[in-house]
């Protein structure tokens, strides 16, 4: 296909000695939502954190929007642009409100107005469910609420890409399904989606590929409901009962 | 001698003179040494190898050398080894430059690594550039968590400004130093230098603890 917004050509990325990605290969195309899944130490975190240059890759070329992350500085801002990031610990700026954390991205990056982006951002919070939250600072928000306002900021630099960095594990079970609903609002918009995650439930309803990593391979690249369901590998079959 | 504490009001104007140099000099000293600190810190916590290296050479070299001993390598053999000359007043408010900038180098370096590093991500991730990052993010969380530390080293750099008695400069210490060899008056004396010395480190203590107030450290 032509059409794919992320291309990874035999990418490499090592830590000193350790080799955490292995010469990887991977289109991801627009409107795809690819469900990441592997044990801890299998490169799939890298593997997202190459894409928007926060990890810097060491062998081969990752090409995003039509951009290389091996462009330089003024390039990877590009690129960050289009690939929004949400972590796993929300990281919200904590001397600024819920708002001010939605503002500032494209006040700052995309030279809008104060006024434009304080609007901009009243929109995305009210997208999120957050529109009375506005003014809080992150400390007075639940996890759950938190990680919303990390996905409005991160939508609002408008990206073409929004890559989730296992958005749900530092929350608790009732939290997380308010920041999985976000998410699967998203996919419903038809946002390119690349997410690590352990909700084997959201991979299957949301996602229209998954990929298993394994010792910085991607061992297995399917549809998930067919690999799910019958793994065809009995290192993802053993991995999916410890999920 | 009897005792006779009526006596330290003829001196105080004198005192008083004493104090106002030991003041400009930690003042100006400070001023520069918080610039200094910052850049040396800021090298320390971002710059590469060797940015890095030439910042650690300097705090290490005074950080590892007495207060003193970095003063008399000022007047006395920096004259000798690039016959620079400077008097005791600019030697004091540079020894206290130096001095002061590389421990807040180490102040800045900490607060900045304090900070952590999934929030310089997150505004990287934003497509911010490396300085507005620090600028607005870093920048100002790590302030609040520099004021304790960095009042604590204001107050060391105001006593030592008492080591500049060595190079003859007119302060506090000085001045308490020439009036008790006119008249022999050490408990008097020294006493009024003592509480000086309180009130002005009271006065910068009461400061520091009023801007930590009115900023919640995050």
């Amino acid at each position: 296909m032509t059409d794919a917004i992320i291309t990874f050509r035999s990418v490499s990325k090592h830590f000193g000695q350790l080799k955490v990605l292995d010469e990887v290969d991977l289109d991801i195309h627009k409107g795809e939502v690819v469900v990441l899944i592997g044990p801890s130490g299998s490169g799939k975190s890298t593997l997202l954190r190459c894409i928007n240059g926060l990890e810097q890759i060491t062998g081969g070329d990752l090409v995003v929007n039509g951009m290389s992350v091996l462009g330089g500085n003024k390039v990877l801002r590009e690129i960050r642009q289009e690939a929004g990031m949400v972590f796993q610990q929300f990281n919200l700026f904590p001397q600024m409100t819920a708002l001010q954390n939605v503002a500032f991205g494209p006040q700052q990056v995309r030279g809008m107005s104060a006024r434009q982006a304080r609007e901009l951002a009243r929109e995305l919070l009210a997208k999120v469910g957050l529109a009375d939250k506005a003014d809080h600072e992150p400390a007075e928000l639940s996890g759950g609420q938190q990680q919303r306002v990390a996905i409005a900021r991160a939508l609002a630099i408008k990206p073409k890409v929004m890559l989730f960095d296992e958005p749900t594990s530092a929350l608790d079970p009732e939290l997380k399904q308010e920041v999985l609903n976000v998410m699967r609002a998203l996919a419903a918009e038809g946002m390119t989606m690349v997410v690590v995650t352990h909700e084997m439930c959201f991979a299957k309803q949301v996602g229209t590929r998954l990929i298993f990593m394994e010792h910085g391979k991607i061992a297995v690249d399917g549809r998930p409901g067919d690999v799910i369901d019958t793994p065809p590998n009995d290192r993802m079959k053993d991995f999916l009962q410890h999920v | 001698m009897e005792v006779n504490w009526l006596i330290i009001w003829d001196f105080i104007p004198q005192l008083l003179k004493g104090a106002q140099v030991t003041v400009h000099i930690t003042v100006v000293g400070l001023l520069g040494g918080v610039i200094l600190g910052a850049i040396a810190g800021l090298m320390r916590a971002y710059g590469n190898s060797v940015i890095n290296a030439i910042a650690f050479v300097y705090i290490e070299v005074i950080r590892g050398t007495p207060i003193v001993v970095q003063v008399m390598f000022l007047y006395f053999a920096l004259p000798v080894l690039a016959s620079i000359r400077i008097d005791p007043m600019t030697t004091a408010v540079l020894a206290i430059v130096i001095n002061a900038g590389a421990y807040i180098a180490e102040i800045v370096r900490g607060a900045v690594l304090s900070i952590s590093k999934g929030l310089s991500e997150a505004g990287l991730a934003i497509g911010l550039p490396r300085w507005k990052v620090i600028r607005y993010i870093v920048g100002p969380l790590a302030f609040r968590r520099l004021i304790p530390p960095l009042g604590n080293q204001f107050i060391v750099s105001l006593k030592d400004t008492s080591l500049f008695i060595v190079i003859g400069v007119g302060e506090l210490t000085r001045t308490g130093q020439e009036i008790m060899a006119a008249n022999f008056r050490a408990v008097e004396i020294w006493t009024a230098v003592a509480v000086m010395y309180l009130i002005m480190t009271g006065v910068l203590s009461l400061m520091l603890r009023m801007i930590e107030k009115r900023m919640r450290i995050l």
